[in-house]
């Protein structure tokens, strides 16, 4: 190991540990001793993690509340940063929820970490073209049962058991926070970016196996008959119309294609 | 056209830098200027003052699409534009990462900036991001090592870069030069410009106990390209690198001197937190500005 390599890890230890393991690679002078020079190092490291993981869980923080704060410390100690954008380590938040005690016994933290860091990448993922009803309308009618719904790539869809979507919509409008409720099954929160502003809410029980059956590529004839499951055939159709037509007025579909 | 910042010289400006980026040959001089931040976008469009070029955060723009490059694009149209990184990691003796080097050049091959920058320092090790400017020991090690990697990214950007002496709190017993030393030797070597930010020269001088006038005199006049002037906080035995309060009369004071030992460098007021309205930090640039303009008439 180099002697520059050896200066490196020994201050990178000394930034990340709790306290600084002694080391006489550092100068100690009449201004001041070595541990009060790294304090100013471990002290920042912390304070920006801390502010770049707040300002992307908004939704988290109103949900956790007080413990907010101990939540992402015990991240941050549990996980040093490793992407040279800030914001970046927001995407093990999630995981590192779903799986360390005592967070793992209430999934719903999990959830909600999930949608806002799903908020959080549509915010600056790639642009994207959406179809309009003129595109759609210009279909022949027999093409229809063959064709294909592009979705807009930045779409997720995210299961959740509890009302996340509410204590995001709270954050963002800095209301008071919302009950935790949670529903006996599980339903779906979309997230999608139209133009520069990135939306989410939550999904009809209906809608969503149609719109992931659209995003799996499946064509227009199948989505038909996977939205007949939850309706009667008089019903089905004007349910269909509808769903295209909210679909198209959210900028969801990029593009159009033939199976 | 009526809000545009003093129409003739603006448009020269951009001229300049524009013809900049195909030639490799000197860069362009930019006036007083101000750090980009998205807390001003709104004001600084609606109301541009004398403010005559910007300073962006290359990675806050290093992204796939959306908002950022959105407002970036704007800018683009009525500034000239600087970028200003703060992870290249120049120093680090981890690889430099090629995935960032490759999004950085299309960045600047997207908005064509004036010239690019980082900072004298390293910013992780071992697959781990500290995000903080970290020093190096000065020593002929990490001078070789810093100067090859220089190279190697000039080559990438096919653009020379400038690089910023950073704020310090800690200095390492191998140190065989000063700072100053070190990077005049860097720039001289590596053939890349300095960003000389006033402020940190001052920092690291009360933190470690070295004359900031010797640090002026220890750099060289033609390397230099850019001043940075911002705030710091009294620590307890420390002065902290906060670049988030106005600038203090002994960076003032300091900032003088490097006008008259550097002469007319683009100049411009750093405030990356605790952020007051624009106007503030318009009368702090105007103040470089009445402070520098004398000195630099008298010498010509
Ligand atoms: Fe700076």
């Amino acid at each position: 190991m180099s002697a520059l390599q050896a200066i490196q890890q020994q201050m990178l230890q000394a930034v990340l540990a709790e306290k600084a393991p002694p080391t006489n690679a550092i100068r100690s002078d009449d201004i001041a001793d070595v541990e009060s020079r790294l304090a100013i190092y471990r002290h920042g490291y912390r304070i920006r993690l801390r502010d770049a993981l707040r300002t992307e869980f908004s939704g988290l923080q109103c949900m956790a509340g007080q413990r907010f704060d101990a939540l992402l410390d015990k991240y941050i100690d549990a996980h040093p940063s490793e992407h040279y954008n800030i914001r970046w380590h927001g995407s093990g938040v999630a995981a590192f929820l779903a799986y360390a005690r005592p967070w793992r016994d209430k999934p719903q933290l999990a959830e909600m970490a999930r949608l806002d860091w799903a908020i959080s990448t549509a915010f600056d993922a790639a642009n994207e073209t959406s179809v309009g009803m003129a595109e759609l309308s210009s279909v022949p009618p027999d093409a229809w049962a063959n064709l294909q719904l592009l979705m807009q790539e930045n779409l997720q869809l995210l299961g959740s058991l509890y009302n996340i979507d509410a204590f995001r919509r709270a954050a963002d409008n800095g209301a008071p926070r919302p009950r935790l409720r949670r529903f006996d099954q599980a339903h779906q929160v979309m997230v999608w970016r139209k133009g520069t502003t990135v939306h989410y809410r939550k999904l009809d029980p209906d809608e969503w196996p149609v719109l992931a059956a659209a995003m799996r590529g499946e064509p227009f004839a199948s989505l038909c008959v996977t939205l007949a499951q939850h309706h009667d055939e008089s019903a089905a159709m004007p349910r269909m119309v509808a769903l295209l037509q909210g679909w198209l007025e959210a900028g969801l579909i990029r593009g159009l294609a033939t199976v | 056209m009526s809000t545009c910042p003093a129409p003739s010289s603006y448009a020269n400006n951009v001229a300049m830098a524009m013809t900049s980026t195909t030639s490799s040959g000197a860069l362009p001089y930019l006036g007083y200027g101000l750090g980009l931040r998205v807390e001003h976008y709104e004001s600084l469009l609606a109301n541009p003052g004398q403010v005559e070029w910007l300073e962006v955060v290359s990675e806050n723009y290093m992204v796939s699409g959306g908002l950022p490059l959105v407002w970036l694009d704007r800018f683009r149209e009525r500034f000239p534009l600087v970028m200003h990184g703060v992870s290249l990691s120049i120093g680090s003796t981890d690889p430099l990462d090629d995935d960032y080097l490759a999004r950085l050049a299309a960045l600047a091959q997207r908005i064509e900036p004036a010239w690019v920058s980082d900072h004298l320092c390293w910013t992780g090790v071992q697959g781990v991001n500290l995000h903080d400017l970290m020093p190096l020991p000065y020593t002929e090690e990490a001078l070789d090592h810093v100067v090859s990697r220089v190279k190697r990214v000039q080559d990438t950007l096919k653009r020379r870069i400038l690089l910023e002496n950073v704020s310090s709190y800690v200095s390492f017993a191998d140190s065989q030069l000063t700072e100053w030393e070190f990077l005049a030797a860097i720039a001289e070597r590596a053939d890349c410009m300095i960003l000389l930010d006033i402020n940190n020269v001052h920092v690291s001088a009360m933190n470690h106990g070295f004359s900031s006038l010797d640090y002026l005199r220890g750099i060289p006049v033609s390397r230099v390209h850019q001043f940075h002037l911002a705030g710091y906080e009294e620590g307890e035995k420390l002065i902290i690198d906060t670049h988030d309060a106005p600038v203090s009369n002994a960076v003032w004071d300091l900032y003088v001197e490097a006008v008259r030992r550097f002469g007319r460098v683009s100049t411009m007021i750093e405030r990356d937190d605790n952020f007051p309205p624009l106007a503030e930090l318009m009368a702090e640039l105007e103040h470089a500005r009445q402070l520098a303009e004398p000195l630099l008439r008298d010498a010509a």
